[in-house]
Formats: C-alpha cells, structure tokens, sequence
C-alpha cells in the first residue's frame, strides 16, 4: 500500500507514468479509503494505463472489463457451464439411474434428485468471468473497468452494489463477499453522462491534456533516446494543433507515436516539409490535416526566422 | 476541519452543486489522510471526492478558492502591509514586538485577548476570534451588496471594537505617558484601523461567496428567456455554448431512448439454432433485436434579412441534429433554395455557417419568396420525402406580397410524418402585413412560436421523443 501521496508519484514514476499532484492524491486517498475511482476525460491521455501502472505499482493482478452496449451479467459476472453439466449428467447416467433407482414414486425420484441438485450448481460448474474473479480472488488485485459510459444503464447499475459493498448475489450459490477488497478503477469517454448513484460510489478524477512542460517529461520519458531539441519541437507543435478546432485532437499517444517515427526517420529537427508528409501520424481526418498543415505553415517559418535571427535572412533584409 | 468541510459543502449546494451527505463524510476521512499541510491536496482531496459532475468545476473552483483562501492570509497580509508602512524590515518589526511585550509587563497591563492577539499579530488567535465573531453576527445569513455595512457593524460589534477602541486609546495614553518609543505608538494606533479593514474584507468575501453562482444562473436563465432579436455579441456568443450543450443533452437523451427499445420480440428459430450446442434444450433465449427507427429531417431555414439572428442558431442546431441522426438533409433558402448538407458535413460547424450566411450557396440578400422556395424543394426533393420524414420549416412567413403557393406544403405533408413550422415572430403579428403564417398554418402538423432558447429547446425535445 501507498505510504503518501509523494510515494505515489514516486512508484509511478518507476514505471515510467508521470502522474501530477491531483492523480497522485486521487489515486493515494482511493487505495486508502478503498473507494473505486471513476477517471474521465478526453480519449488517449493515459486513463487506461492509470490503471495498469496502478497494478503495477501494487505489484497486484490486474483483471480488465472491456464494456460495451449489450454487455450483460453473464459476460461480466459469471455463468454457468451448461455444456459441461450437460456432459457430466451424460457420463454420470448410471450414477444417477442409481440414486433414483429405489424410488417408488416419481415424486420420490424427484426428491432424490433434487437433494443432490447443489452438485451442479456448485463452483465446479461456474464459469467465473472479470467481476467475480476480482472478488473471489485470493490475493488482492486491481480491477478495472474500461469504457464504463459504452455500457447500458442497467449494467451500470448491476454495478452499484457491486462498488459499493463489494459483494454479490448469484441466486444458486448466495451473496459471495470479496476475500480482498479490489482497488477498482472505471474509465469513461463521457460518451454519455453517468448516472449520479455511481458517481457518488466514486471518487472523480478528472484527466485532461498535459501541458507542454509536462507533455514534454512524458515524451522524453517514454521515448528513449529522443533530442531534447526533437522533443521540444514535436510537443510545441501538437500543443499548438489542440488548440485548433479539430474533429479529433491529437492525443499523447499520438504524440508518443510521431515522436518515435520522426527517431526512425532520423531527424533532428522539424521543418514544414516533414511536417506535412508526417501528420498524417497525429490526425486521422483529411479535414483536420489540411487545417492543420495552414497554421503549421506559418508556425514552423516563424521558427526559422527566429533561429535566424541573429543574422539577416539576406541581402535584401540588410537593404531594408 | 469537519465543520469546515461541512460548511464548505452546504456553500456548494447553495450554489447548485449537488453534494450528499456521503460525499462530505468521504470528504472529512480523505482530508484526515492527506492532511491540511498543501493548499494543492487539499483542492484535489475535496475535489475527488464532492464533484463529481464536469460542470460542476468551475464553480468548484472558484468557490474553494473564495472559501480556503482563508482569512489567515488576508490577515497576514494586513499585517504585512502595516510593518511595510512603518518602515521596518522583517527583523526590527519582530523586536518591536517583542519590546512592546516586554513594556506591558513591566508596566503590568493585563490586556484584552483581542488586543493581545491584535497586537501581538498572533494570526491564528486573532483569525478565530473573527470567526467567532462571524458566527455570532450571523454573517452567512447575507444576501445583498447594500447589507455589507450593516452586517460589517455587527460583526465588529459581536468581536467587540468598541471595547478595544477604548483600551487601545488608554494603552497609547499610558505609551506616551511612559515613555515608550514613537515608532510603538504609532504600531499600537495603527492596528485598529487594521482590525476594521480585516472585519471588512471578511464580510466581502462572504458577499462573494453567496453571489458566485447565483449571478452565473440568473445570467443563463434570462439568457434562454431572451428573444433572439435582441442579443448582443456578447450574448449571441454565450448563447452558441448554450445551443451547444442542448445539443449534447439531447445526444445523451437519444441514446438511453434508443437502447430502452432494443429488445424485442422472442425469436423462435435463433433459439433453435442457438441451442443445437446443448441438445436442442433451450438454455438460452434469443430475442428479435428491433430495427433501430432512424428517424430523417429534413430542415428548411430561412435566412433572409429579417430573421438572421436566429436563422444562426438555428443553423447551429440543424449542424447538431446532422452529426445525431444519420439522415438529416440541410436547406437554407430566401427567394431560392440551397441545400447545404455536403457543407456541414465537409466543414466545421463556424466556417459552414459562416459560408452559408455570407452567400455563397444562394443569393441572401434578395427578398424573401418563400412560395417560389418551396416550389424549388418541390421539384427537386419532394422524392426524398417519405413516411418517416420529419419536415421542418424556419422561417417567419412574411413572403413580400408574392405567390404563397401553400399547395407545395399540403404535398408535403400528405408524404411526411409531421411538418413542423417555427415562427421566429411573436405570435400576435402571425397573418398581419405580408405574413402568410395563416395560410401554411393549415398544413403543417405543428405550428410553434420559436423566439428564444427556451421554446426553441422544447421544440426540439418534442422533436427528439417523437
């Protein structure tokens, strides 16, 4: 467990996650209160891999719930193996004909059955899927439920009792109680607004773009070997295209993305040509590039003329 | 701290945010464990565990800053200020202090707590004796900039200045007497006007506190009651976020809507096949996934002169309502008719209104032929009109005197699921002057008054459930 919030940062840190002082408390008072941690924000600023670096900084099982519409109790939860109690009732046929094989009466039959009918409805035939395998784990582990805002609302709620005491109820086997609290961790896109209930089981955490100084750690970081005059540029550059009104904004791993690229093509510094022919790595509609590459245009000259700036540009300035 | 987070949370729901009693349990054990050392925690401990709503933020924020930007520091700062006027550094003010600590006990003065916090510039006992005092005047009952003085009078009053007035006095009287240096004097006079500017200040803030959101709701209410005509830049901007969000609640709306009518009917022969694995034993049950209703309109703006204000916002919504549904054709239209489907789906939302108000589709600054406009759409897209089409038209009617050919709209109606006509006019002028609203009035299915955001918003949520 977490000693402070600076532990935190510092665990995280190891694993190569720059977490600020606000995602270091969240996650710190979460692990301490045991209270599940509900992370918004724009796609691609880390929500996810919170929660990865998170299991790994516990050195704890990380168990994962992809949502989706349609996702129901018996993908998330558990189910029960019929082909398998099927195969068993086969293979097992004389046992049974032995059970009932005294019975006089189909009632009695019945009866007979029916005391032995917990056999099939026991662990062995349980099909235990993320949920309840967070809570019947053993060892403590890390939860984490991704997209939560693509699931339905009646998911959603299945899921209050769930975060909130940490149990549930499978109707053939009773309330099961988690062994070992699981640090929970949900995402959403805000693809939708979720319901006040969950929010209130949660502590909020709110992820948005890093500024540049930070966006910077984060690519010197996680892209060994990079220039730091490379890096500053690519980081420059991106922080400005956000600004645009864009149908999708470059995201960090974008940034991640063309920062490698650009160390493949080898290069050292960008210029307006290799802006263009690369772009195409941080945004993904023909709209948004062509956008992009006009307010680049004057950007990168304005760069150049900056860096030349010691010394006229020619002749023809020294004239003027 | 508890009754502090507790208050800090009742000061978030008068403001509208949405706090429950767990929340502000959660609140006092996260700050039990990170501590009050850091301002920075603290603001994400509370944060993390009271908002939970994105809009909720700024007001959070704003209001923590108002509330923990504590009276400690104001006092320190007024403290500051005084030593600063004085003309003594650091080091010589902290003698001073201690020299006049000395003199009162060698003279034997038992001083006031209040005088001895004051003048000791204790900050910590001095800022509970404010709030004390605070608490005593009532002072979170303030409601009204032109209370300040009244509750600043009892404030001062419950901290007892009056009494403290008159010691001072004596204690300067005594100081002169015997023979205390002038620079003492003048600190000792100093500090009362200092204790009146800090009683002051405080009853400010609390004014602030109360007023953040307030005037932030009085300001959208009467935004959305506001008749487009009427707006000004500045509005017309703040309105656009407006519209913006409506459209993003509405997005939310249709989706929960959409999914409640997923599941149909039971469907008997995917059952079978699904079941082949088990023996043909019926483990799983399949249903029918009903056909998703896509519902398709069809929006025809005028944009005529007259109505250009809000022919923007509606233009705003009708780019909203293309990016909801998956069938929506766009029409803007004054004498003739354009369609500007492909420029919304081409452009962002600013540039394509822009392009279409600047004219580039039609001609905007002729005068507006709504009957020659509809004989356009006649011809040329009567055929994309089907039964579950919804026809909206904006416009306010007044057709200059030409031809209405209302005819063109009884077809369209004998075709469509419903027609809707948003009249940007009050009501009371509908069928005065040039407007035909009378005569279209017969053929369409709904005929709405559309001057401002609130009706505009109904309008479409009618839009949107049916």
């Amino acid at each position: 467990m977490f000693a402070s919030i600076d532990d935190v940062i510092e665990r995280f840190a190891r694993l190569k996650y720059i977490a600020n002082r606000t995602i270091a408390t969240v996650v710190y008072l979460a692990a301490r209160l045991g209270k599940p941690i509900l992370v918004e924000g724009p796609a691609g600023v880390g929500k996810t891999e919170l929660a990865k670096v998170l299991a790994g900084a516990l050195d704890r099982e990380l168990i994962r719930l992809q949502c989706y519409e349609g996702l129901d109790e018996a993908k998330a939860l558990y189910e029960w193996e019929y082909a398998k109690q099927l195969l068993y009732t086969q293979i097992l046929k004389d046992k049974i004909s032995e059970v009932v094989g005294g019975a006089r009466s189909l009632r009695e039959a019945v009866d007979r059955i029916a005391r032995e009918d917990d056999v099939f409805f026991s662990d062995r035939f349980i099909l235990p899927r993320p949920l309840l395998r967070a809570i019947t784990s053993e060892a403590p582990c890390v939860l984490l439920i991704d997209e939560i805002d693509k699931s339905d609302s009646e998911f959603e709620a299945f899921l209050l009792e769930l975060l909130s005491d940490f149990q549930v109820s499978v109707p053939e086997l009773g309330t099961l109680r988690a062994r070992q609290v699981p640090l929970v961790v949900l995402t959403s896109n805000n693809a939708r607004e979720m319901s006040d209930a969950l929010k209130r089981r949660c502590l909020h955490l709110y992820i948005d773009f890093p500024d540049r100084a930070h966006e910077l750690e984060i690519v010197k970081l996680k892209v060994p070997g990079v220039s730091e005059r490379l890096a500053a540029e690519v980081v420059a550059v991106v922080q400005r295209i956000r600004k645009l009104d864009l149908k999708k904004v470059p995201s960090v791993s974008e940034t991640l993305d063309w920062a490698r690229a650009l160390m493949l093509l080898n290069v050292e510094s960008l210029d307006h040509q290799l802006v263009t022919d690369t772009l195409a790595t941080i945004l993904k509609y023909e709209g948004d590039i062509r956008k992009a590459q006009q307010e680049l245009k004057a950007h990168v000259e304005l760069q150049r003329a900056k860096l030349k700036g010691a010394q006229p540009a020619s002749d023809k300035d020294l004239l003027n | 701290m508890d009754a502090k987070v507790v208050e800090f949370s009742n000061l978030l729901r008068r403001n509208g945010v949405r706090v429950s009693l767990a929340e502000s349990m959660e609140a006092c054990r996260a700050l039990a464990l990170t501590g009050l050392g850091e301002r920075e925690t603290v603001r994400a401990a509370l944060r993390a565990t009271m908002i939970k709503r994105g809009v909720d933020l700024p007001t959070y924020e704003q209001l923590f800053d108002l509330y923990f930007s504590g009276l400690g520091e104001a006092i320190a700062a007024t403290t500051e200020a005084t030593r600063a006027a004085l003309g003594l550094e650091a080091q010589a003010f902290q003698e001073l202090l201690e020299e006049l600590r000395r003199w009162l006990a060698e003279q034997g003065i038992e001083l006031s707590e209040l005088a001895r916090a004051l003048l000791a510039a204790d900050t910590g006992s001095l800022e509970r004796l404010l709030r004390d005092a605070a608490e005593r005047a009532r002072l979170g009952d303030i409601q009204q900039g032109f209370q300040e003085g009244r509750f600043a009078h009892a404030v001062a009053a419950a901290l007892g200045m009056g009494g403290l007035a008159a010691e001072l006095e004596r204690l300067a009287a005594a100081l002169a007497g015997g023979g205390a240096p002038p620079a003492l004097r003048a600190y000792v006079e100093r500090r009362l006007q200092d204790l009146g500017d800090l009683v002051k200040a405080m009853v400010r803030a609390q004014l602030d506190r109360q007023d953040v959101s307030r005037r932030e709701r009085q300001r959208l209410d009467s935004l959305a009651e506001k008749s487009f005509f009427y707006l000004t830049e500045e509005e017309i901007r703040r309105m656009q976020e407006a519209v913006t969000r409506l459209a993003q609640r509405l997005r939310n709306v249709i989706s929960i809507r959409r999914r409640r009518a997923r599941r149909g009917r039971f469907d008997s022969s995917a059952t079978l096949r699904r079941n082949l694995q088990y023996g043909g034993v019926p483990f799983r049950v399949v249903f029918d996934r009903k056909r998703k209703d896509r519902p398709q309109v069809m929006v025809l703006c005028d944009v005529s002169d007259s109505v250009r204000n809000v022919s923007r916002f509606m233009l705003q919504f009708m780019y909203s309502l293309q990016d909801l549904y998956a069938k929506v054709r766009s029409y803007i239209f004054v004498a003739e008719l354009g369609e500007i489907t492909a420029l919304f789906a081409e452009r962002d939302i600013n540039a394509a209104i822009e392009s279409a108000l600047r004219g580039e589709l039609i001609n905007v600054y002729a005068h507006s032929d709504f009957g020659r406009a509809f004989r356009m759409f006649h011809r040329d897209h009567l055929a994309a009109v089907n039964k579950r089409t919804t026809v909206i038209v904006l416009g306010d009617a007044r057709n200059n005197y030409n031809l209405p050919h209302e005819w063109v709209l009884k077809d369209i109606k004998q075709r469509a699921k419903q027609v809707i006509w948003l009249n940007p006019e009050n009501r009371m002028t509908w069928g005065f002057g040039d407007s035909e609203m009378d005569r279209y009035a017969p053929y369409c299915t709904v005929v709405e008054e559309c001057r401002n955001l609130n009706q505009l918003y109904r309008v479409i949520d009618r839009l949107v459930t049916a």
